[in-house]
């Protein structure tokens, strides 16, 4: 066979397609894909419109001229085709690089016309599977960009759209099957578990490889002050008011996403989210470092004078401008994250620990001596920035190399840099007899900070329920020695001030937990409640190493599959278990009570006969399948020795009430009742002969009390 | 004692083979480069919802691939009707009740292609399969191939299977052209031979119809008076019947050729009011018995086998000898139709 004619043997117009419900569930797919392209902003509202009123157009026509498809139509499709094809190039002439992010607007208007164009000449099953597949190419597109779980909308249209056309496909290659309503549900909860199964196996995909990386302003205005700190209402002193202000405090939203952290208080913090990261792997994300600490609150120097950088992006960030080098750092690896604002934000670029690069909607960004970068622009909802930065966190045991706290005759600028870093405005005389106590027998600077939260962890404990501190009292004072009773920027502060005290440079990190990490849009979701302060500790070489003394435990990666089934855990034991026990118990009551009702015998001739036959089978002698009933009554009455034929009677009275129009008197029924309610004995091996006492045989008789005829010559000789 | 209700369930599993996928290589390698460009987008993009798509989809060309293949091998069939006689080359319905929608095509005997099971539009009673036998016998199962794409028309795969008849099927030969027949003593008249009797033997009384009972028999007045369908009995004829001897060949091709004709002859003879004495001359020796009609004559030779060595119990080969008795057909040559048609004398040690 010639390469020319296996192409028209493929080629080849299949029968017309004449399912109705087919064509919409393609068209449901195609439609549902252009309307997940708009909603993640793929595609502009008149595109979308149009385009779906054109696929459903074409639908229709291609169902309406199936049996004799329009000749002239092919040429002007394919020359549309052809149209969108060498548009799409031209739309990426000029750009300098061709991945995903670049090619992903003019790449989904290409997928959306060219189902536009497919859907006027679907004639047949196989045309029809083409648009069910190339539905999925828009998905795919839309997917790429979808942060939250409202693409779960669009995604469980188009799962279904997609699944009632893929049996719509078998219910046309067979000719009319279906799959009856048992099979449809084994099969979506197969698809289930085998996507689940998939799911868990899988490893989640991490934005690896790529050229370019997404940044959007979102509409983002310039803010006053080169560098300056603005909260949510583009003032420094604001705090991030995403929370609702209630509590004892009245403040909504977290104090410290501002020029100083009061730690004397703590906003209420609510569960919206405030910004979802997709990341390689969980971090504390950084917005802000103090190191002057005044007894209640943390500052940021007030000469500390934030750098401009204007190389755009990928804006590249330098060490630390006062920071100490970092002779000899981790060997890491490279972490990048992307955050996705939801609400309006402070002007902070969150990141993890040790930024290389910055990919920012803005033409600069600044820089602040204590690793603090700022946005030139206000964040709202929409903006997206991302950041890679240098894994270079020590292991325990690098750092337990280190034998003692830096030393400031190394350098002028390690010097000065530990004069910061040490900074008290007190003694603290009793923070420092206790930190020397906890670390007494400690030799290492890695050892006293994890005897520090080692103690901290047993002898504090953490709530946000706690009054507002007078005006005047140290917070750090009446932590450690008051009721021992505080939240993270107390417990941190703590510790911050007990390192410095025995001579350990730290300072207070401000910013958010990872978040929920969601394995279906592989975002972690920040809500405003995971704001979050820890100690920063300084190590010779190593640079500043992050430790949480609030939450102690170690994070660990995430998997799909493990969180899936951790959150199913959860929502489980989150469950009432108690009513929905009820409402299985009386679900399983319906159900039985709705079996027996179908199964009940329909005639008062059934229900005899079924009690008649339970009555034998009590008795060992359940009826054969191949016995009529007259034939199973004369084995009952043979068992029980009746002789007068009392079941036979009752089987002539059911047989002649179900098949010979005799309706049963009431004394019949009565009786016939009375009757199949009797008892019967268990079945029991006959006798071949009987002995009197006397002990003389007698013939056994038959069920009349007839004694056989033809018997052994004996057993008759000696009767 | 064995569970009837399982027995039954047993019989009605249909036995077969191992499934197999039919042309498994474009179905899975599509599906794989599918999940493949599938993959490097979401690797690309880093987005979870494409991966979360993705699983879905190869949760779906998986159930998709490999789904068929245990519908199949779970499939119940049961045959639930079958006539009781068939001709060669003509079609015959069976209905066959399917607990899953499966193309079934017929290979032994053969037929058609057609899908049974549940479908749109249409109870869930039982669909027709037709077959079209080639050769004669009688068919107590049938061998099927079956296959299905269910539920997602992704794959297709097949299974051979064996279905038990709920009885048996007797597959007669075509009617093939008469041999040509020995005129009669008493068929002096040039019309006579053509004379057809409808009625044979003598009329003994009337009785109450029964079924299978020619309606040609209806005894009208007696009907009339007793208010029940009555039909004539015969005794029976008087005159000595016809003995058609058919030698079937070993070669399954010329056996049927020969039957066929046999079949055409005996036809012939009924038309003519005769009785018949049928001999097949088979691997098991000759049988001989009376036949009555068509269909028990497309029965007998429904049954009869083919012969490597025709012969007799008593030795004797080929056909009756001539002579007094018996007048051999003029044209009716064994050796070349494999059909002799005697008048009037049973062949002595046949068996009945």
């Amino acid at each position: 066979m010639t390469l020319i004619e296996m192409v028209k043997r493929a080629n080849r117009p299949g029968p017309p397609e004449n399912s109705a419900a087919l064509r919409l569930a393609c068209a449901g797919t195609v439609i549902t894909g252009i309307a997940a392209c708009r909603a993640e902003g793929e595609l502009s509202w008149p595109v979308a419109l149009v385009s779906i009123a054109l696929v459903s157009t074409g639908m229709y026509l291609s169902y309406r001229t199936r049996s004799r498809p329009l000749g002239w139509l092919k040429p002007i499709l394919a020359l549309a085709a052809l149209a969108a094809f060498v548009w799409f190039f031209r739309q990426l002439t000029g750009q300098a690089f061709y991945d995903v992010s670049t090619v992903e607007d003019p790449l989904a208007l290409l997928f959306v016309w060219i189902q536009v164009a497919h859907a006027f000449d679907v004639p047949a099953r196989r045309d029809l599977s083409f648009s069910l597949a190339g539905s999925a190419s828009l998905m795919a597109v839309a997917g790429a960009q979808a942060v939250d779980l409202g693409f779960g909308l669009y995604a469980v249209a188009w799962i279904g759209f997609g699944l009632w056309g893929l049996v719509g496909m078998w219910g046309s290659a067979s000719d009319g099957g279906r799959i009856r309503g048992r099979g449809l549900v084994g099969t979506v909860v197969a698809v289930s578990v085998l996507a689940a199964a998939v799911l868990a196996v899988l490893p989640a995909p991490h934005v690896a490889g790529r050229i370019d990386f997404p940044a959007n302003s979102a509409g983002g205005v310039g803010l006053p002050g080169a560098g300056g700190l603005a909260g949510d209402a583009g003032r420094a002193t604001e705090p991030a008011r995403a929370g609702s202000p209630a509590g004892r405090t009245r403040v909504g939203g977290f104090l410290g996403f501002a020029t100083h952290l009061d730690t004397a208080l703590r906003g209420s913090l609510g569960t919206a989210v405030v910004m979802r990261v997709r990341a390689q792997r969980p971090s504390y994300w950084i917005g802000e470092t103090f190191n002057t600490w005044d007894g209640e609150s943390w500052k940021v120097p007030t000469k500390n004078v934030p750098v401009a950088l204007f190389a755009g992006s990928p804006f590249a960030i330098p060490p630390g401008v006062d920071a100490p080098v970092v002779s000899n750092p981790v060997a890491g690896t490279s972490d990048l994250q992307t955050f996705y604002m939801a609400q309006s934000s402070p002007n902070l670029i969150f990141h993890a620990d040790n930024v290389i690069d910055v990919w920012f909607p803005a033409r600069n960004i600044y820089l602040s001596g204590n690793d603090t970068m700022v946005s030139p622009i206000a964040l709202g909802p929409g903006a997206i920035y991302t950041v890679r930065s240098q894994v270079n966190t020590a292991t325990p045991a690098q750092l337990r190399s280190i034998a003692g706290p830096p030393s400031a005759s190394e350098s002028p600028t390690q010097a000065r840099q530990l004069r910061v870093d040490l900074q008290l405005p007190s003694p603290y005389t009793r923070a420092k007899a206790l930190a020397e106590k906890i670390t007494a027998k400690k030799a290492t600077t890695e050892a006293k900070v994890q005897a520090l939260i080692a103690w901290i962890g047993s002898h504090t404990r953490y709530s946000t329920d706690i009054p507002p501190l007078p005006p005047g009292q140290d917070t750090v004072d009446e932590f450690l020695f008051g009721n021992r009773m505080g939240f993270c920027e107390q417990i941190s502060t703590a510790m911050a001030v007990m390192l410095r005290s025995i001579g350990i440079p730290a300072r207070e990190a401000v910013g958010y937990v990872p978040g929920s990490y969601n394995p279906i849009t592989d975002l972690y979701e920040v809500q405003n409640k995971d704001a979050h302060a820890w100690v920063q500790v300084w190590f010779p070489h190593y640079g500043w190493q992050s430790f949480d003394p609030t939450a102690v435990v170690p994070l660990a990666n995430p998997s799909p599959g493990a969180t899936l089934f951790h959150d199913a855990g959860r929502a489980l034991k989150a469950l009432p278990l108690v009513p929905l026990g009820v409402l299985l118990v009386l679900a399983a009551a319906a159900a039985i009570i709705v079996r027996w009702w179908r199964r009940r015998p329909a005639t008062w001739a059934l229900a005899v006969a079924r009690r008649m036959e339970r009555t034998g089978r009590r008795a060992g002698r359940p009826r054969q399948p191949d016995e009529t009933l007259n034939e199973y009554a004369s084995v009952l009455d043979a068992m029980s020795g009746d002789t007068s034929g009392t079941w036979r009677a009752l089987a002539w009275l059911i047989e002649a009430s179900a098949y010979g129009h005799h309706e049963p008197t009431p004394d019949e029924r009565h009786d016939a009742e009375r009757l199949s309610r009797r008892r019967l004995k268990r079945a029991r091996p006959a006798p071949t002969d009987a002995v009197r006492p006397g002990g003389v045989l007698v013939p056994r008789r038959d069920s009349h009390g007839l004694p056989p005829t033809g018997g052994s010559p004996s057993a008759g000789g000696a009767g | 004692m064995t569970d009837p209700a399982g027995r039954d369930r047993d019989r009605r599993r249909s036995a077969g083979g191992f499934v197999r996928p039919v042309r498994p290589l474009v179905p899975i390698t599509s599906s794989f480069f599918v999940l493949l460009g599938w993959g490097v987008v979401a690797h690309n993009s880093g987005a979870g919802w494409v991966q979360a798509l993705g699983d879905v989809l190869a949760g779906t060309l998986l159930l998709g691939i490999a789904g068929p293949g245990v519908i199949l091998a779970r499939v119940r069939l049961e045959v639930t009707a079958v006539p009781s006689d068939a001709t060669v080359g003509l079609p015959v319905d069976l209905r066959v009740v399917s607990s899953s929608r499966v193309r079934l095509t017929p290979i032994d005997p053969s037929g058609p292609a057609t899908f049974v099971g549940p479908a749109r539009g249409s109870s869930a009673g039982s669909d027709v399969v037709t077959l079209v036998p080639v050769r004669r016998g009688v068919v107590a199962g049938l061998t099927v191939n079956l296959a299905s794409a269910a539920p997602f028309g992704l794959l297709w795969w097949t299974r051979r299977a064996h279905l038990d008849l709920p009885s048996e099927l007797h597959i007669g030969p075509k009617l093939g052209q008469s041999v040509a027949l020995p005129r009669q003593d008493d068929d002096h008249a040039g019309d006579s031979a053509q004379r057809s009797s409808r009625d044979i033997g003598e009329p003994r009384g009337v009785r109450p119809y029964r079924p299978g009972d020619s309606r040609r028999g209806v005894h009208w007045p007696a009907t009339a008076h007793s208010g029940e369908l009555m039909v004539r009995e015969m005794e029976g004829p008087t005159a000595e019947p016809v003995v058609v001897v058919v030698t079937l060949p070993a070669e399954v091709d010329k056996a049927e050729s020969v039957a066929e004709r046999a079949f055409g002859t005996l036809v012939a003879l009924f038309d003519r009011g005769m009785a018949v004495v049928l001999t097949t001359t088979e691997q098991s020796g000759r049988r001989t018995g009376a036949v009555a009609d068509r269909r028990s004559a497309g029965r007998r030779l429904a049954r009869a086998v083919g012969s490597g060595h025709p012969g007799d119990r008593d030795g004797n080969i080929g056909p009756p000898p001539s002579g007094s008795g018996p007048r051999p057909s003029p044209e009716g040559d064994a050796a070349t139709t494999g059909v002799t048609v005697t008048m009037g004398q049973r062949r002595r040690g046949d068996q009945p």
